[in-house]
């Protein structure tokens, strides 16, 4: 018998959708859950400042084909914009795999491939965030 | 092309898989959730509706709104990689970073500010709903507000990245 069966026999209303996602409800930790919730808000109010103007400094103001390497050797030599940087590199990263992993558990109800497929995630965001980290802290020495 | 530029471009098309295949998997979603739109007459005379009845308005926003984060992580992974050559080398670095200024980066880019733009603007709809509690009028209000700039923002933006190409 279905879960669906099963509630109306028993007198209670059928869950609208017991499939995937009463599944993943279970399985989270609220405190983590609401940990997350404040990180990508916290780090998107950051962001949407950092970013656009990142985007609209080296898209807008200055036309992409000259943001060579004079010009970002110009701009890492000032402590605002390796702060700026830094700043962006970990919200956007931070953002983006939190937000990443809510889709995540979204889509994979195999508890198997969404272990699989978090692995990526961290590790993909762990190199990215560790190769702009060194990048950043190359350009100071 | 240098063994850099291919590379990056390599980078790149799996950038552009991932956001086609992710985009795939929530229009998929969606469909099975009930929310497919189908374009029949019934469709248009849904769209008249007051904006308080439609309901679907905040499915789609939530729909662009994981798309559209979606791309831009993916587009991050791969940027900070082109950025990080510059420790490498300088050289290197100022190589792959001509690709930027091609006729495909510069589409890519006027498509990665639209997402930008929507993706900022309506989180912070999405934030004010948390902290101020809005009515779903006013919501509602917001998210045309937010397309509204994303699509003026968006077109303006289009135009300088677009204008070296017909110099």
């Amino acid at each position: 018998m279905t879960e669906t069966e099963n509630a109306i026999q028993a007198g209670r209303a059928p869950a609208l959708r017991p499939s995937r996602r009463t599944a993943r409800r279970r399985e989270t930790r609220p405190r983590a859950r609401a940990a997350s919730f404040v990180l990508v808000r916290v780090t998107g109010l950051a962001l949407t400042v950092l970013v656009l103007g990142h985007f609209a400094l080296t898209h807008i103001v200055h036309d992409v084909a000259d943001t060579n390497s004079t010009f970002v050797a110009r701009r890492w030599g000032s402590a605002l914009w390796v702060a700026w940087d830094g700043l962006m590199l970990a919200s956007a990263i931070a953002h983006g795999a939190a937000g990443v992993w809510i889709a995540i558990d979204d889509y994979t109800p195999d508890p198997v491939k969404r272990g699989r497929r978090r692995a990526v995630l961290l590790s993909l965001s762990g190199l990215a965030l560790a190769l702009g980290t060194i990048a950043i802290a190359a350009a100071e020495w | 092309m240098t063994v850099s530029q291919g590379l990056f471009l390599i980078g790149f098309s799996l950038v552009l898989l991932a956001v086609v295949i992710f985009a795939a998997i929530v229009l998929r979603d969606a469909a099975r959730m009930g929310s497919s739109a189908n374009v029949t007459r019934s469709f248009f005379r849904r769209l008249r509706r007051p904006s308080a009845e439609r309901a679907e308005l905040d499915r789609w926003a939530f729909y662009a709104h994981r798309l559209s984060g979606f791309a831009v992580f993916a587009f991050l992974l791969l940027h900070i990689v082109d950025i990080s050559l510059f420790s490498l080398s300088r050289a290197r670095y100022d190589d792959v970073h001509k690709l930027y200024g091609s006729v495909v980066l510069r589409c890519f880019e006027c498509g990665l500010l639209f997402a930008i733009l929507f993706h900022a603007f309506n989180g912070l709809r999405l934030l004010s709903i948390d902290l101020v509690n809005l009515r779903i009028e006013t919501s509602r209000r917001l998210l045309l507000a937010a397309v509204t700039l994303t699509i003026a923002g968006g077109a303006a933006g289009s135009v300088v990245i677009l204008k070296p190409l017909f110099a």
